[in-house]
Protein backbone atom coordinates (compact mmCIF):
# COMPACT_ATOMS: atom_id res chain seq x y z
CA UNK A 1 0.00 0.00 0.00
CA UNK A 2 1.16 3.44 -0.66
CA UNK A 3 1.29 6.22 1.58
CA UNK A 4 -1.80 8.51 1.60
CA UNK A 5 -1.46 12.10 0.66
CA UNK A 6 -3.85 14.43 2.46
CA UNK A 7 -3.46 18.37 0.56
CA UNK A 8 -4.52 21.27 2.34
CA UNK A 9 -4.92 24.37 0.36
CA UNK A 10 -5.11 27.87 2.35
CA UNK A 11 -3.11 29.37 4.91
CA UNK A 12 -5.42 30.27 7.80
CA UNK A 13 -6.30 29.04 11.19
CA UNK A 14 -8.28 26.76 9.57
CA UNK A 15 -5.61 25.08 7.54
CA UNK A 16 -3.50 25.26 10.61
CA UNK A 17 -6.34 23.64 12.63
CA UNK A 18 -7.02 21.06 9.66
CA UNK A 19 -3.11 20.21 9.65
CA UNK A 20 -3.18 20.15 13.17
CA UNK A 21 -6.31 17.73 13.69
CA UNK A 22 -4.98 15.43 11.11
CA UNK A 23 -1.75 14.49 13.04
CA UNK A 24 -3.52 14.46 16.44
CA UNK A 25 -6.12 12.06 15.17
CA UNK A 26 -3.15 10.22 14.09
CA UNK A 27 -2.52 10.59 10.18
CA UNK A 28 0.66 9.60 9.59
CA UNK A 29 0.60 9.79 5.69
CA UNK A 30 1.93 12.39 3.29
CA UNK A 31 0.50 16.38 4.76
CA UNK A 32 1.05 19.51 2.31
CA UNK A 33 -0.21 22.53 3.34
CA UNK A 34 -0.03 24.98 0.04
CA UNK A 35 -0.57 28.24 1.96
CA UNK A 36 -0.10 30.98 -0.67
CA UNK A 37 1.53 33.52 1.12
CA UNK A 38 4.89 33.03 2.18
CA UNK A 39 4.56 33.16 5.60
CA UNK A 40 3.51 29.71 8.42
CA UNK A 41 -0.08 30.08 9.24
CA UNK A 42 -1.06 32.88 10.98
CA UNK A 43 -3.76 34.35 12.87
CA UNK A 44 -5.88 37.51 11.35
CA UNK A 45 -7.88 38.82 14.18
CA UNK A 46 -4.89 40.53 15.46
CA UNK A 47 -4.47 42.53 11.69
CA UNK A 48 -7.29 45.00 12.34
CA UNK A 49 -6.67 45.22 15.93
CA UNK A 50 -3.44 44.82 18.30
CA UNK A 51 -0.59 43.98 15.12
CA UNK A 52 -2.16 46.99 13.51
CA UNK A 53 -1.32 49.45 16.29
CA UNK A 54 1.81 47.50 16.70
CA UNK A 55 1.11 46.11 20.24
CA UNK A 56 1.38 43.18 19.49
CA UNK A 57 4.59 41.81 17.31
CA UNK A 58 4.49 40.06 14.03
CA UNK A 59 6.23 36.76 16.03
CA UNK A 60 2.83 36.13 18.14
CA UNK A 61 0.88 35.65 15.09
CA UNK A 62 1.18 32.19 13.82
CA UNK A 63 -1.23 30.06 14.96
CA UNK A 64 1.91 27.24 15.89
CA UNK A 65 5.51 28.02 15.13
CA UNK A 66 6.85 27.19 11.99
CA UNK A 67 9.06 24.35 13.92
CA UNK A 68 5.80 22.63 14.88
CA UNK A 69 5.56 21.84 11.07
CA UNK A 70 8.52 20.84 11.17
CA UNK A 71 8.57 18.00 14.18
CA UNK A 72 5.20 17.28 12.86
CA UNK A 73 6.05 16.51 9.15
CA UNK A 74 4.08 18.92 7.47
CA UNK A 75 5.02 20.01 4.22
CA UNK A 76 4.76 23.82 4.34
CA UNK A 77 4.59 24.69 1.14
CA UNK A 78 4.50 29.00 1.38
CA UNK A 79 4.31 31.90 -1.35
CA UNK A 80 2.99 28.80 -3.97
CA UNK A 81 -0.46 29.24 -5.12
CA UNK A 82 -2.76 26.18 -6.13
CA UNK A 83 -3.75 26.99 -8.83
CA UNK A 84 -6.40 24.07 -10.21
CA UNK A 85 -8.13 20.94 -9.51
CA UNK A 86 -8.45 17.93 -11.72
CA UNK A 87 -10.82 16.15 -9.75
CA UNK A 88 -10.71 13.17 -11.76
CA UNK A 89 -7.20 12.39 -11.76
CA UNK A 90 -7.25 13.84 -7.91
CA UNK A 91 -4.56 16.37 -8.78
CA UNK A 92 -3.96 19.92 -7.58
CA UNK A 93 -1.87 22.05 -10.06
CA UNK A 94 0.46 24.50 -8.62
CA UNK A 95 1.50 27.78 -9.94
CA UNK A 96 4.65 26.57 -10.27
CA UNK A 97 4.26 23.44 -12.88
CA UNK A 98 4.17 20.65 -9.93
CA UNK A 99 1.01 18.49 -9.72
CA UNK A 100 0.37 17.32 -6.56
CA UNK A 101 -1.74 14.07 -6.16
CA UNK A 102 -4.04 13.37 -3.13
CA UNK A 103 -6.02 11.14 -1.62
CA UNK A 104 -8.14 13.65 -0.03
CA UNK A 105 -7.99 17.64 -0.05
CA UNK A 106 -9.33 20.34 1.76
CA UNK A 107 -10.14 23.87 0.12
CA UNK A 108 -9.32 26.51 3.21
CA UNK A 109 -8.88 29.10 0.71
CA UNK A 110 -10.87 32.14 2.85
CA UNK A 111 -11.45 34.95 0.97
CA UNK A 112 -10.52 38.59 -0.44
CA UNK A 113 -11.81 42.21 0.40
CA UNK A 114 -14.16 42.73 -1.94
CA UNK A 115 -12.67 45.88 -4.38
CA UNK A 116 -15.13 49.26 -4.27
CA UNK A 117 -15.88 49.81 -7.71
CA UNK A 118 -16.27 53.88 -7.14
CA UNK A 119 -12.87 54.69 -7.92
CA UNK A 120 -11.74 57.45 -10.60
CA UNK A 121 -9.35 56.99 -12.40
CA UNK A 122 -6.23 56.29 -11.42
CA UNK A 123 -7.48 56.79 -7.80
CA UNK A 124 -6.15 53.64 -5.80
CA UNK A 125 -3.00 53.20 -5.33
CA UNK A 126 -0.82 53.47 -1.80
CA UNK A 127 -3.59 55.83 -0.62
CA UNK A 128 -6.74 52.64 -1.25
CA UNK A 129 -6.10 50.00 1.96
CA UNK A 130 -7.86 46.96 2.02
CA UNK A 131 -7.14 44.83 4.93
CA UNK A 132 -6.58 40.83 4.58
CA UNK A 133 -3.83 39.42 4.79
CA UNK A 134 -0.78 40.21 7.18
CA UNK A 135 0.45 42.58 3.98
CA UNK A 136 -2.78 44.03 3.74
CA UNK A 137 -2.17 44.63 7.63
CA UNK A 138 1.72 46.29 7.24
CA UNK A 139 0.67 48.54 4.50
CA UNK A 140 -2.11 49.98 6.36
CA UNK A 141 -0.23 50.21 9.62
CA UNK A 142 2.51 52.35 7.68
CA UNK A 143 0.37 54.60 5.92
CA UNK A 144 -1.61 54.89 9.25
CA UNK A 145 1.76 56.16 11.21
CA UNK A 146 1.75 59.11 8.97
CA UNK A 147 -0.98 60.23 10.81
CA UNK A 148 -3.01 61.56 7.20
CA UNK A 149 -7.01 61.59 8.26
CA UNK A 150 -8.64 58.35 7.14
CA UNK A 151 -12.36 57.65 6.08
CA UNK A 152 -13.18 54.01 6.18
CA UNK A 153 -15.76 52.54 3.73
CA UNK A 154 -18.14 50.26 5.29
CA UNK A 155 -19.24 49.64 9.12
CA UNK A 156 -18.73 46.36 9.55
CA UNK A 157 -16.12 44.86 11.76
CA UNK A 158 -13.26 45.77 9.70
CA UNK A 159 -14.36 48.81 9.31
CA UNK A 160 -15.05 49.32 13.10
CA UNK A 161 -11.94 47.54 14.24
CA UNK A 162 -9.75 49.74 12.31
CA UNK A 163 -11.82 52.65 12.99
CA UNK A 164 -10.87 51.79 16.81
CA UNK A 165 -7.00 51.10 15.99
CA UNK A 166 -6.63 54.64 13.93
CA UNK A 167 -8.10 56.36 16.66
CA UNK A 168 -5.59 54.73 19.27
CA UNK A 169 -3.06 56.38 17.02
CA UNK A 170 -4.41 59.72 16.66
CA UNK A 171 -5.39 59.40 13.38
CA UNK A 172 -8.77 61.50 12.19
CA UNK A 173 -11.02 59.11 11.70
CA UNK A 174 -14.44 59.09 9.39
CA UNK A 175 -16.87 56.45 8.58
CA UNK A 176 -18.95 56.22 6.02
CA UNK A 177 -21.99 53.45 6.68
CA UNK A 178 -24.51 53.35 3.58
CA UNK A 179 -27.33 51.28 5.94
CA UNK A 180 -29.17 53.79 8.89
CA UNK A 181 -27.42 51.22 11.55
CA UNK A 182 -24.24 49.89 11.22
CA UNK A 183 -24.09 45.80 11.90
CA UNK A 184 -27.79 45.92 12.47
CA UNK A 185 -28.06 42.38 10.81
CA UNK A 186 -25.37 40.88 13.42
CA UNK A 187 -26.56 42.65 15.76
CA UNK A 188 -29.86 44.02 15.59
CA UNK A 189 -30.61 48.10 15.65
CA UNK A 190 -29.91 48.68 19.50
CA UNK A 191 -26.78 47.52 19.84
CA UNK A 192 -25.73 48.48 16.03
CA UNK A 193 -26.56 51.91 16.77
CA UNK A 194 -25.22 51.77 20.71
CA UNK A 195 -21.59 50.06 18.61
CA UNK A 196 -21.83 53.71 16.30
CA UNK A 197 -22.26 55.88 19.98
CA UNK A 198 -19.42 53.82 21.23
CA UNK A 199 -17.36 55.38 18.17
CA UNK A 200 -18.29 58.89 18.47
CA UNK A 201 -17.35 59.14 21.90
CA UNK A 202 -13.84 57.88 20.82
CA UNK A 203 -13.80 61.20 18.53
CA UNK A 204 -14.72 59.47 15.30
CA UNK A 205 -16.81 60.92 12.77
CA UNK A 206 -19.57 57.64 12.11
CA UNK A 207 -21.80 58.44 9.60
CA UNK A 208 -24.81 56.54 8.90
CA UNK A 209 -27.07 56.22 6.14
CA UNK A 210 -24.46 58.01 3.65
CA UNK A 211 -23.59 56.52 0.73
CA UNK A 212 -20.59 56.98 -1.31
CA UNK A 213 -20.40 57.98 -5.15
CA UNK A 214 -17.01 58.30 -5.92
CA UNK A 215 -13.32 58.83 -4.61
CA UNK A 216 -10.60 60.34 -6.45
CA UNK A 217 -7.01 61.69 -6.12
CA UNK A 218 -5.36 64.58 -5.89
CA UNK A 219 -2.15 65.90 -5.46
CA UNK A 220 -2.30 65.61 -2.10
CA UNK A 221 -4.66 63.33 -1.04
CA UNK A 222 -8.13 61.87 -1.82
CA UNK A 223 -11.68 63.30 -2.31
CA UNK A 224 -14.25 60.97 -1.37
CA UNK A 225 -17.79 62.42 -2.46
CA UNK A 226 -21.15 61.26 -0.95
CA UNK A 227 -24.53 61.88 -1.52
CA UNK A 228 -24.09 64.72 1.19
CA UNK A 229 -21.12 65.27 1.38
CA UNK A 230 -17.57 65.86 -0.04
CA UNK A 231 -14.52 64.58 1.91
CA UNK A 232 -10.47 64.95 1.94
CA UNK A 233 -8.54 62.38 3.09
CA UNK A 234 -4.87 60.72 3.00
CA UNK A 235 -5.88 57.42 3.31
CA UNK A 236 -9.31 55.29 2.46
CA UNK A 237 -9.94 51.58 3.76
CA UNK A 238 -12.08 50.10 1.61
CA UNK A 239 -14.10 47.78 4.35
CA UNK A 240 -17.02 46.56 1.91
CA UNK A 241 -16.77 42.85 2.55
CA UNK A 242 -14.90 39.90 1.46
CA UNK A 243 -15.31 37.59 -1.70
CA UNK A 244 -14.83 33.83 -1.39
CA UNK A 245 -11.82 32.77 -3.04
CA UNK A 246 -13.44 29.84 -4.90
CA UNK A 247 -11.86 29.97 -8.48
CA UNK A 248 -9.37 27.25 -7.75
CA UNK A 249 -13.08 24.54 -8.07
CA UNK A 250 -13.13 26.13 -11.86
CA UNK A 251 -13.89 23.32 -14.16
CA UNK A 252 -14.32 20.65 -11.30
CA UNK A 253 -17.30 19.08 -10.55
CA UNK A 254 -17.63 21.20 -7.27
CA UNK A 255 -20.88 23.28 -6.90
CA UNK A 256 -20.16 26.58 -5.87
CA UNK A 257 -23.04 29.34 -4.51
CA UNK A 258 -21.86 31.97 -2.54
CA UNK A 259 -18.66 30.10 -1.47
CA UNK A 260 -17.62 26.59 -1.93
CA UNK A 261 -20.71 24.11 -1.05
CA UNK A 262 -20.34 21.93 1.10
CA UNK A 263 -22.63 19.35 3.55
CA UNK A 264 -22.50 19.27 7.35
CA UNK A 265 -19.57 17.25 7.51
CA UNK A 266 -17.51 19.77 5.27
CA UNK A 267 -17.95 17.41 1.94
CA UNK A 268 -18.34 18.86 -1.18
CA UNK A 269 -20.35 16.68 -3.47
CA UNK A 270 -16.75 15.61 -4.78
CA UNK A 271 -14.94 12.57 -3.27
CA UNK A 272 -12.28 13.39 -1.68
CA UNK A 273 -12.67 17.35 -1.76
CA UNK A 274 -13.54 18.98 1.43
CA UNK A 275 -13.87 23.06 2.14
CA UNK A 276 -13.99 25.17 5.67
CA UNK A 277 -13.46 28.12 7.05
CA UNK A 278 -14.62 31.76 5.30
CA UNK A 279 -14.99 29.97 1.56
CA UNK A 280 -17.30 27.13 2.76
CA UNK A 281 -20.98 27.66 2.54
CA UNK A 282 -22.03 25.39 4.58
CA UNK A 283 -25.13 23.20 5.21
CA UNK A 284 -25.68 23.67 8.77
CA UNK A 285 -27.78 21.25 10.96
CA UNK A 286 -29.29 23.69 13.27
CA UNK A 287 -30.32 26.29 10.66
CA UNK A 288 -31.62 23.91 7.93
CA UNK A 289 -29.20 25.81 5.67
CA UNK A 290 -26.19 26.90 3.72
CA UNK A 291 -24.15 29.57 5.28
CA UNK A 292 -20.95 31.17 4.87
CA UNK A 293 -19.46 32.80 8.00
CA UNK A 294 -16.62 34.70 8.21
CA UNK A 295 -15.46 34.28 11.45
CA UNK A 296 -12.57 32.71 13.49
CA UNK A 297 -14.07 30.08 15.72
CA UNK A 298 -15.53 28.70 12.93
CA UNK A 299 -12.52 28.52 10.35
CA UNK A 300 -11.17 26.35 13.40
CA UNK A 301 -13.84 23.88 13.94
CA UNK A 302 -14.47 23.58 9.88
CA UNK A 303 -10.97 22.65 9.71
CA UNK A 304 -11.00 20.01 12.76
CA UNK A 305 -14.49 18.69 11.43
CA UNK A 306 -12.81 18.29 7.68
CA UNK A 307 -9.50 17.21 8.98
CA UNK A 308 -11.46 14.20 10.92
CA UNK A 309 -14.16 13.34 7.92
CA UNK A 310 -10.84 13.25 5.78
CA UNK A 311 -9.70 10.29 8.34
CA UNK A 312 -13.09 8.56 7.65
CA UNK A 313 -14.86 9.85 10.36
CA UNK A 314 -18.81 11.51 10.18
CA UNK A 315 -19.10 14.15 12.06
CA UNK A 316 -20.90 17.27 11.84
CA UNK A 317 -20.45 20.68 12.13
CA UNK A 318 -23.52 22.03 14.36
CA UNK A 319 -22.04 24.13 16.46
CA UNK A 320 -23.72 27.50 17.04
CA UNK A 321 -21.61 30.46 15.60
CA UNK A 322 -19.93 32.45 17.69
CA UNK A 323 -17.42 35.35 16.81
CA UNK A 324 -16.06 38.28 18.86
CA UNK A 325 -14.91 42.00 18.15
CA UNK A 326 -12.40 44.24 20.65
CA UNK A 327 -13.28 47.66 20.14
CA UNK A 328 -11.63 50.39 22.18
CA UNK A 329 -11.95 48.54 25.88
CA UNK A 330 -14.93 47.20 24.81
CA UNK A 331 -15.80 43.34 23.66
CA UNK A 332 -17.92 43.00 21.41
CA UNK A 333 -19.54 38.57 21.54
CA UNK A 334 -22.21 36.91 19.54
CA UNK A 335 -23.68 33.40 19.30
CA UNK A 336 -26.19 31.43 17.65
CA UNK A 337 -28.51 32.68 14.86
CA UNK A 338 -31.41 34.95 15.36
CA UNK A 339 -33.41 33.81 12.40
CA UNK A 340 -37.20 33.01 13.62
CA UNK A 341 -36.89 34.49 17.44
CA UNK A 342 -39.51 35.79 18.82
CA UNK A 343 -38.85 37.42 22.24
CA UNK A 344 -35.72 39.59 22.93
CA UNK A 345 -34.78 39.75 26.51
CA UNK A 346 -31.95 42.39 27.55
CA UNK A 347 -30.05 41.63 30.74
CA UNK A 348 -28.21 44.03 32.22
CA UNK A 349 -27.95 47.76 30.26
CA UNK A 350 -27.43 48.36 26.89
CA UNK A 351 -26.91 52.66 27.22
CA UNK A 352 -24.04 51.38 29.88
CA UNK A 353 -22.74 49.03 27.85
CA UNK A 354 -22.67 45.93 29.46
CA UNK A 355 -25.25 44.01 28.66
CA UNK A 356 -26.09 40.33 26.98
CA UNK A 357 -29.28 40.53 24.56
CA UNK A 358 -31.11 37.32 24.22
CA UNK A 359 -32.99 36.22 21.12
CA UNK A 360 -35.59 33.28 22.06
CA UNK A 361 -37.79 30.94 20.23
CA UNK A 362 -40.03 29.35 21.88
CA UNK A 363 -38.57 29.94 25.04
CA UNK A 364 -35.19 28.29 24.38
CA UNK A 365 -32.52 30.93 24.09
CA UNK A 366 -31.38 30.57 20.35
CA UNK A 367 -28.74 33.59 20.06
CA UNK A 368 -27.36 36.20 22.19
CA UNK A 369 -25.02 39.50 21.61
CA UNK A 370 -23.30 40.96 24.53
CA UNK A 371 -21.09 43.58 25.40
CA UNK A 372 -18.59 43.18 28.20
CA UNK A 373 -20.52 40.48 29.60
CA UNK A 374 -18.16 37.56 28.70
CA UNK A 375 -19.30 35.88 31.44
CA UNK A 376 -22.99 35.96 30.21
CA UNK A 377 -21.68 34.86 26.57
CA UNK A 378 -19.91 31.59 28.43
CA UNK A 379 -23.20 30.74 30.11
CA UNK A 380 -25.61 31.15 27.36
CA UNK A 381 -23.70 29.16 24.98
CA UNK A 382 -24.09 26.92 27.23
CA UNK A 383 -27.68 27.91 27.46
CA UNK A 384 -28.21 27.39 23.45
CA UNK A 385 -26.66 24.15 23.48
CA UNK A 386 -28.85 22.42 25.76
CA UNK A 387 -32.44 24.26 24.44
CA UNK A 388 -33.77 24.10 27.57
CA UNK A 389 -36.74 26.35 28.46
CA UNK A 390 -36.23 29.15 30.94
CA UNK A 391 -38.36 32.54 31.25
CA UNK A 392 -37.53 36.24 30.22
CA UNK A 393 -37.52 36.55 33.69
CA UNK A 394 -34.58 34.58 34.94
CA UNK A 395 -32.48 35.72 32.02
CA UNK A 396 -33.07 39.81 32.74
CA UNK A 397 -32.76 39.39 36.37
CA UNK A 398 -29.29 39.70 37.48
CA UNK A 399 -29.07 38.30 40.70
CA UNK A 400 -30.04 35.02 38.77
CA UNK A 401 -26.82 33.08 38.13
CA UNK A 402 -27.15 32.28 34.52
CA UNK A 403 -24.19 29.78 34.88
CA UNK A 404 -26.36 27.88 37.34
CA UNK A 405 -29.36 28.07 35.09
CA UNK A 406 -27.21 26.41 31.83
CA UNK A 407 -25.56 23.79 34.69
CA UNK A 408 -28.38 22.72 35.64
CA UNK A 409 -29.17 21.40 32.12
CA UNK A 410 -25.96 20.42 30.86
CA UNK A 411 -24.93 18.20 33.94
CA UNK B 1 10.83 23.98 43.81
CA UNK B 2 14.18 25.70 44.98
CA UNK B 3 13.06 28.20 43.34
CA UNK B 4 9.73 28.50 45.57
CA UNK B 5 11.59 28.31 48.56
CA UNK B 6 13.15 31.69 48.32
CA UNK B 7 9.73 33.03 47.65
CA UNK B 8 7.66 34.68 50.50
CA UNK B 9 4.34 32.81 51.26
CA UNK B 10 1.32 35.45 51.69
CA UNK B 11 -1.64 34.98 53.32
CA UNK B 12 -4.34 36.11 50.49
CA UNK B 13 -7.79 35.12 52.07
CA UNK B 14 -9.44 32.34 53.86
CA UNK B 15 -10.59 29.48 52.02
CA UNK B 16 -14.06 30.07 53.63
CA UNK B 17 -14.63 32.87 51.18
CA UNK B 18 -13.42 31.10 48.24
CA UNK B 19 -16.16 28.04 47.32
CA UNK B 20 -15.77 25.10 45.56
CA UNK B 21 -16.03 26.23 41.71
CA UNK B 22 -15.30 29.82 42.53
CA UNK B 23 -12.69 31.94 41.01
CA UNK B 24 -11.24 35.28 42.13
CA UNK B 25 -8.90 37.35 41.77
CA UNK B 26 -6.06 38.77 44.18
CA UNK B 27 -3.26 41.04 44.30
CA UNK B 28 0.06 40.15 46.02
CA UNK B 29 2.76 43.09 45.95
CA UNK B 30 2.73 43.89 42.29
CA UNK B 31 1.62 40.33 41.20
CA UNK B 32 -1.92 39.43 40.05
CA UNK B 33 -3.12 36.11 40.53
CA UNK B 34 -5.91 34.24 40.13
CA UNK B 35 -6.91 31.82 42.05
CA UNK B 36 -9.33 29.00 41.75
CA UNK B 37 -11.51 26.09 43.80
CA UNK B 38 -11.65 23.16 41.97
CA UNK B 39 -13.36 20.88 44.25
CA UNK B 40 -11.67 21.72 47.30
CA UNK B 41 -8.21 21.87 45.79
CA UNK B 42 -6.65 25.62 45.66
CA UNK B 43 -4.50 26.41 42.75
CA UNK B 44 -3.12 30.16 41.97
CA UNK B 45 -2.26 31.66 38.16
CA UNK B 46 -0.92 34.59 36.99
CA UNK B 47 -4.61 36.54 36.40
CA UNK B 48 -3.50 36.58 32.98
CA UNK B 49 -4.67 34.64 29.67
CA UNK B 50 -2.06 34.27 27.49
CA UNK B 51 -3.70 35.13 24.80
CA UNK B 52 -4.36 38.50 24.92
CA UNK B 53 -3.69 39.42 28.47
CA UNK B 54 -7.34 39.51 29.52
CA UNK B 55 -7.86 39.05 33.48
CA UNK B 56 -9.21 35.66 33.62
CA UNK B 57 -11.17 36.33 36.91
CA UNK B 58 -13.61 37.69 34.71
CA UNK B 59 -13.88 34.24 33.24
CA UNK B 60 -15.95 30.46 33.96
CA UNK B 61 -15.29 27.70 35.75
CA UNK B 62 -17.02 24.64 35.49
CA UNK B 63 -15.58 21.80 36.74
CA UNK B 64 -11.81 21.68 35.94
CA UNK B 65 -12.89 23.81 33.12
CA UNK B 66 -11.71 27.78 33.26
CA UNK B 67 -12.72 29.53 30.67
CA UNK B 68 -11.25 33.28 29.36
CA UNK B 69 -14.25 36.00 29.11
CA UNK B 70 -13.24 37.54 25.88
CA UNK B 71 -12.11 35.16 23.59
CA UNK B 72 -13.20 31.50 25.47
CA UNK B 73 -9.36 29.99 25.42
CA UNK B 74 -9.85 27.03 27.91
CA UNK B 75 -7.97 26.13 30.20
CA UNK B 76 -7.44 22.67 32.71
CA UNK B 77 -7.90 24.60 36.05
CA UNK B 78 -5.88 22.04 37.97
CA UNK B 79 -2.88 21.81 35.54
CA UNK B 80 -3.40 25.26 34.37
CA UNK B 81 -2.73 23.08 30.77
CA UNK B 82 -4.29 24.99 27.55
CA UNK B 83 -7.32 22.74 26.65
CA UNK B 84 -8.56 24.95 24.16
CA UNK B 85 -5.92 25.50 22.08
CA UNK B 86 -3.80 22.99 23.64
CA UNK B 87 -0.57 24.62 22.89
CA UNK B 88 -0.32 26.55 25.52
CA UNK B 89 -0.33 27.23 29.34
CA UNK B 90 -0.98 29.52 32.40
CA UNK B 91 1.94 30.44 34.80
CA UNK B 92 1.30 28.80 37.83
CA UNK B 93 2.62 29.75 41.58
CA UNK B 94 2.82 27.92 44.98
CA UNK B 95 0.00 27.65 46.77
CA UNK B 96 -1.19 26.06 50.44
CA UNK B 97 -3.85 26.81 52.57
CA UNK B 98 -1.94 27.04 56.49
CA UNK B 99 -3.31 26.13 60.17
CA UNK B 100 -5.51 28.99 60.44
CA UNK B 101 -7.33 28.61 57.23
CA UNK B 102 -5.48 30.98 55.35
CA UNK B 103 -4.81 30.47 51.64
CA UNK B 104 -0.90 31.61 51.03
CA UNK B 105 0.60 31.98 47.90
CA UNK B 106 4.47 32.10 47.15
CA UNK B 107 5.51 34.98 44.54
CA UNK B 108 8.81 36.20 43.57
Amino acid sequence: MTTPVFVIVGGGPCAASAAATLRSAGFDGRLVVVAGEPVVPYERPPLSKDYLTGHLDGAELPVRPASWYAEQGVELRLGERAEGIDDRERVVQLAGGERLGYDALLLATGGRPRPFEGLQGSAGGERVAYLRTRGDADRLAERLRQGEPLVVLGGGFIGCEVAASARRLGVEVTVLEMAQVPLERALGAQVGSQLAEIHRDAGVDFRTGEQVQSVSETADGLVVTTDRSRLECGLLLAAVGMLPNTEIVTGTSVKCHNGIVVDEHCRTAVPGIYAAGDVAAHYHPLYGRHLRVEHHDNAIKHGAVAARNMLGEDIAHDDPHWFWSDQYEHNLQSVGFNEGCDEVVVRGSIAERSFARFCLADGQVRAVVALNRGRDVIAARKLIASGLRVSAAALRDESVDLRRLARAVVR
Amino acid sequence: MTEAQQWVWTPVMELDELWEGDLTGVQVGTAKILLVNVDGQIRAYENRCPHQAWPLDQGDLDGRELTCANHHWVFDALTGKGVNPDDCALRSFPVKVDDDGMICVAVP
